[in-house]
């Protein structure tokens, strides 16, 4: 299973995809299931597979508007969705192995390039929701092992019990590690090469998505608060950075 | 408070640090095996075991433990600690004197665990987790990647010493630990969160704002300011909490449309 990924990108090693693999392994696994050290939130984990493939801005990049928009996402029990924390380390690695260099700052970008990152951000969203149905069935499949557990109520046995949480585990682990290279193997062999055909309307479309994200999520939390509640919290946060932005800071 | 059903403190056993240790790893792994029908179960029946097997009972005893935590299961993973700690101790107490602890386990674990699952909804994830999102991406709008790395580090640090810390201090008090639910102190710590976290969303639009002036390499940047006006107004006029998914492909449908009006 490993080794068909690998053989497939080409020159990047197989070590280098281990370290991928188990990246998104820990995403997965932070995210919901062992810890929460918010390691695994898509900017952090973003920035995390992009120092490990030698260009944390470009992780930064993609990571911040992604953050953003999914800054509404809250990993609580049913109300779970998305799988971010995957989606954003295929991303990254997809466009740092690929040799995309991008800088947060969106004008050093320019229009050009602005096209394309969208285009890797939209990947991103996109795994994220695919992600979605994945861990449902993940979390159902834990219905079932869980049931196992009757037996113990039978004859006390602690060992099964014990296996079939660490089974529990073991899938969410695995989960992350096996759908981070079936996603770069996807991003780099058809979504990246396919944006050179793409209509110019599309691809002016596409370079406005980075711009228009953050407005989103900054529109989503303050929906969450309420506007009503919260204006003078935030503006006052506003008018502070507007003050700075003033001053050239 | 002050419960009949607690042992004087001289008469239960302390809580040994490896104990302790061994108890809070598992605990990290609450929602390891998360469910749809009993949600964190299992998670808090493995969570139980290095306690049951120091107390060597027989299949029987153990049996009936399981099914006594096999049941239906659910709170904040943050607050967890403090419900577990107090459980050991009641199983403990009961234990020492020779008794069933089925019921009061169950009322003190369901009163409890929706309790906590209530204050740490609201201090964390609608407190704590958007102020420190909207702190890390106000910083990575700075391009400071260093200090993203290093407050995520601390938060971590720090929420996993308190569930250490909560695991002990819990246990200590038994029952009591209801009163510290009624402390006015989670009150205030999630209104103020949740101002930090507004203040920081002000903030990161107002960093929004300032850098859109700047995009002079935009055609038709009017239009973007539209665009930039119905993303933020988007959210508010749909009044539906839409996944960040569904916004994202909201915001493409929006792009595309201002692409074709350029």
């Amino acid at each position: 299973m490993l080794l068909f990924p690998a053989a497939l990108i080409g020159d990047t090693s197989l070590l280098s995809l281990g370290v991928l693999g188990l990246v998104a392994a820990f995403a997965a696994i932070d995210d919901v299931s062992v810890g929460q050290t918010w390691f695994g939130q898509p900017l952090v984990i973003a920035l995390i597979t992009g120092f490990f493939c030698g260009d944390p801005m470009t992780g930064l990049a993609i990571g911040l508007p992604l953050q953003l928009v999914l800054a509404g996402n809250l990993p609580v029990g049913q109300t779970f969705t998305g799988d971010s924390g995957v989606a954003l380390t295929a991303a990254v690695a997809a466009a740092c192995l690929s040799g995309r260099v991008f800088v947060p700052d969106l004008e050093q970008v320019g229009f050009a390039d602005l096209g394309l990152l969208g285009w890797i951000i939209l990947a991103g969203g996109l795994l994220s929701a695919l992600g979605h149905p994945i861990i449902q069935a993940e979390r159902k499949a834990n219905g079932l092992l869980m049931l196992q557990g009757h037996k113990t109520l039978r004859d006390g046995s602690l060992v099964r019990m014990e296996a079939i949480h660490l089974r529990c585990l073991a899938t969410t682990f695995g989960r992350g590690f096996v759908l981070v290279m079936l996603y770069l193997l996807l991003l780099m062999k058809l979504w990246l090469p396919a944006y050179v055909y793409l209509p110019g309307k599309i691809h002016q479309a596409l370079g406005m998505l980075p711009l228009l994200l953050p407005g989103l999520g900054v529109g989503t939390m303050i929906d969450r608060y309420g506007l009503r509640k919260g204006w003078a919290w935030l503006l006052a946060g506003l008018l502070i950075m507007l003050a700075l932005a003033a001053l050239g800071v | 408070m002050s419960n009949g059903s607690t042992l004087p403190e001289t008469d239960v056993p302390r809580l040994s640090r490896w104990l302790q240790w061994r108890i809070f790893v598992r605990s990290l792994a609450l929602q390891g095996s998360w469910n749809g029908q009993r949600m964190q179960n299992l998670g808090l029946l493995v969570t139980f075991f290095p306690w049951l097997r120091r107390q060597h009972w027989d299949i029987n005893r153990d049996r009936l433990f399981c099914r006594r935590y096999f049941e239906y299961f659910n709170t904040n993973p943050y607050l967890a600690n403090l419900l577990i700690g107090g459980l050991i101790r009641l199983e403990t107490e009961h234990a020492a004197r020779g008794e069933d602890p089925t019921l009061m386990a169950r009322r003190f674990r369901d009163s409890l665990c929706r309790a906590f699952a209530s204050l740490g909804d609201q201090l964390f994830w609608l407190g704590l987790r958007p102020a420190l999102t909207m702190a890390l991406c106000l910083l990575g709008m700075y391009g400071l990647i260093k200090p993203i790395f290093l407050i995520v580090a601390v938060f971590a640090a720090l929420q996993l010493f308190l569930r250490f810390w909560a695991l002990g201090r819990s246990y200590e008090l038994g029952l009591d630990i209801v009163d510290l639910i009624n402390h006015p102190h989670w009150h205030r710590a999630i209104s103020w969160t949740k101002r930090a976290a507004m203040v920081l969303t002000g903030a990161v639009a107002g960093r929004y704002l300032s850098s859109v002036g700047n995009w002079d390499f935009m055609a038709g940047k009017g239009l973007l300011w539209v665009g930039m006006a119905l993303g933020i107004g988007l959210p508010l006029i749909l009044r539906r909490r839409l996944p960040g998914e569904a916004l994202l492909g909201l915001a493409l449908g929006l792009a595309l449309l201002l692409s074709f009006a350029i």
